[in-house]
């Protein structure tokens, strides 16, 4: 699905500033971000280490404030929001990957992509019904009942990719998915959310500097020293 | 909110046994504290209640009831006339269990070798055994046969202090009705064996023999009564002080000071045990959550990145800790329920049991399991258990998603 410029954007972010006090030095993370992210975009924000991707990331999804400036998930501005607020947010329209520690270990992949739904109180049978098509849309319906411990790390990311669209959220925020992943997970993975992204139309906004990564996005953000230095679409 | 709370329950327990050891020692920890609170409760109930019983019965009963100005000055002067119709009715219906009326002075009693004072007490032995044990104490002849019996019976002690013996007889002197000085002869019957101070302080002949020797008519100067539950007690009185306005009726409480007091200090070593006890657990408890939500401050965070709300982080925590305080507090109450219960047949003190009688309790002690206090003090516990858990579940629910995904434990 190609994404709709013309009408309103998933993200909008303008002016986003972060500093991180350390001891009595201000260190900035974000020096005035101005982006927009339209439905069904399938970005990658790259850069180098500790140029602000993830404090970016940080911000889209909530699990941060801003020093200054606003952040619009879905026409809601988030920066205001209390954290019991933000949670709930979060809870109803994104989705979330991480790079490491992705899953419950006391939770089968099963009962973790159901989590989400379950906090969102979604009855038993339900619940059950869509973690189970999620995991069948990932790959791994078969292994729906092993606990994370018995997954290997390309499983678990598929896992945490399941449990991140299960709830249809509006935007997927991926902070290095394949960072640590052999090349054919890797590529698995990529392949997979692209899939997910062109059959769903959900907006994926993806941390990387994995080349593989980078090649299959059609949008390719680049952040330097907290600032976007280029946007480009493909 | 169900589905929540479902999850909640899923994740609390399967949490509670990511680390078996150290739940496993939290839980019996918690456990041996409530069993030695609970079987400790029970087992000094037991022996308060042997305590009362044995002071109880000797000679005091659940209460007694005197001509008003007796218990001041115990002279003849403050006698009062047998019971009326009206108070042996009260006297013979429940909760009372049995009653005996009593003619008691201050006498003194003298054989061929020394002269001792003492009370005399002139009883009916039939009435006298349904509310006092000294009846069945008699380790040397008999008791008394009737109220006109003309026997005494003399405590052991108070025997070798006279230098006589059973079978031998002894003079006995009171003032009299008239102010005269009455004396009177008597043999020794039989010889009871109790507390010194009972056996030194008591002699006991027929009733109607001293109400003879002293010119009282049937005048008498006490009624003791027997109450078998104690909880019925108040009760009583109430029911007797208005059968009897004019007299004094008194529990066993304001009669005997001394074993209230006791009575009521073993329910206090109890709680202090309690809280002795909660001290400790509290140490444990807190030490366990804290390392519990240490060790997984980067979960915690995934969770609340996905949208979990601090305040289910919380209740995640406490509802791990009321699992396994739970988990304990039932292990302790089914433990010592399940010894109390054994043991509700009697203990036998044994070799305890001189020392048991010095303090005045008796050599068997039968504990009760009480279900409802038990249940209460485990409530307590839990509930205190819970509480203290709020600190660690509150740091918990404090942490922000970002530090504590990127938290190296």
């Amino acid at each position: 699905m190609k994404p709709d410029t013309q009408v309103s954007p998933i993200v909008r972010c303008r002016g986003v500033t972060k500093v991180y006090r350390v001891g009595a030095v201000d260190v900035p993370a974000l020096s005035g971000i101005d982006l927009d992210l339209a439905p069904g975009d399938f970005a990658t924000l790259a850069g180098p280490s500790g140029s602000g991707k993830t404090t970016l990331l940080n911000m889209i999804g909530g699990l941060d404030r801003p020093t200054s400036g606003t952040v619009e998930i879905d026409g809601q501005e988030v920066t205001a929001l209390s954290s019991g607020a933000r949670a709930a947010l979060r809870l109803h329209r994104i989705g979330f990957v991480f790079q490491a520690y992705n899953l419950v270990p006391v939770l089968s992949a099963l009962e973790n992509v159901a989590l989400t739904l379950q906090l969102l109180g979604v009855g038993p049978a339900e619940r059950a019904e869509r973690a189970r098509v999620a995991l069948d849309e990932v790959g791994i319906g078969a292994l729906a009942d092993r606990r994370p411990a018995y997954l290997s790390g390309g499983q678990q990311q598929r896992v945490a990719v399941a449990r991140a669209l299960v709830t249809r959220p509006v935007i997927v925020l991926a902070d290095e998915p394949t960072a640590n992943l052999d090349s054919t997970n890797a590529d698995g993975l990529i392949g997979l959310m692209s899939d997910l992204n062109r059959a769903s139309g959900t907006t994926f906004l993806i941390s990387s500097h994995d080349a593989r990564v980078i090649d299959r996005s059609r949008r390719h953000i680049e952040v330097v020293d907290g600032k976007v230095v280029s946007d480009d679409r493909r | 909110m169900n589905a929540a709370w479902s999850l909640l329950m899923a994740l609390a327990w399967r949490n509670l046994w990511r680390n078996p050891r150290r739940a496993a020692i939290t839980a019996i920890v918690v456990a041996a504290g409530l069993f030695s609170v609970l079987t400790l409760d029970a087992m000094m109930q037991a022996w308060a209640q042997s305590s009362r019983d044995a002071t109880l019965e000797l000679l005091t009963g659940s209460g007694q009831i005197h001509a008003q100005g007796w218990l001041d000055d115990p002279v003849l002067d403050h006698r009062m006339p047998a019971p009326s119709p009206e108070l042996s009715a009260t006297l013979n219906a429940a909760p009372i269990g049995g009653w005996a009326s009593r003619v008691t002075v201050p006498a003194v009693i003298q054989s061929e070798y020394k002269t001792l004072p003492l009370s005399l007490m002139g009883v009916d032995p039939a009435s006298e055994a349904r509310i006092s044990t000294i009846p069945d104490m008699v380790v040397e002849g008999s008791y008394l046969t009737g109220p006109d019996d003309g026997e005494i019976v003399l405590g052991r002690h108070l025997l070798e202090r006279l230098r006589t013996q059973l079978g031998r007889r002894v003079i006995v002197m009171a003032q009299a009705a008239d102010g005269t000085l009455a004396q009177r002869g008597f043999v020794v019957a039989g010889v009871f064996a109790g507390n010194t101070a009972i056996e030194d302080g008591y002699a006991f002949t027929g009733q109607r023999t001293v109400q003879q020797m002293l010119g009282i008519g049937s005048d008498i100067s006490e009624i003791a009564f027997r109450v078998p539950d104690n909880g019925q007690l108040g009760a009583a009185v109430t029911s007797l002080k208005a059968a009897a306005p004019e007299l004094d009726v008194k529990p066993w409480t304001a009669l005997s000071p001394m074993a209230a007091a006791m009575d009521s200090a073993m329910g206090s070593y109890v709680w202090i045990w309690l809280g002795i006890v909660f001290v400790l657990m509290a140490i444990g408890i807190v030490n366990t959550q804290l390392m519990a939500v240490f060790e997984r401050v980067r979960e915690f965070g995934l969770l609340m990145a996905l949208g979990m709300k601090p305040r289910l982080i919380l209740a995640l925590v406490c509802v791990e800790s009321a699992l396994l305080v739970g988990l304990g507090v039932a292990v302790g109450f089914v433990a010592s329920a399940a010894l109390t219960w054994g043991l509700s047949g009697g203990v036998d003190l044994g070799g305890l049991a001189q020392g048991a009688e010095y303090f005045g309790g008796s050599r068997m002690l039968y504990p009760h399991f009480d279900m409802a206090l038990s249940l209460r003090e485990a409530a307590l516990i839990w509930a205190l258990g819970v509480l203290v858990a709020l600190w660690p579940a509150a740091r918990a629910a404090r942490a922000n998603p970002v530090e504590a995904m990127s938290h190296e434990t």
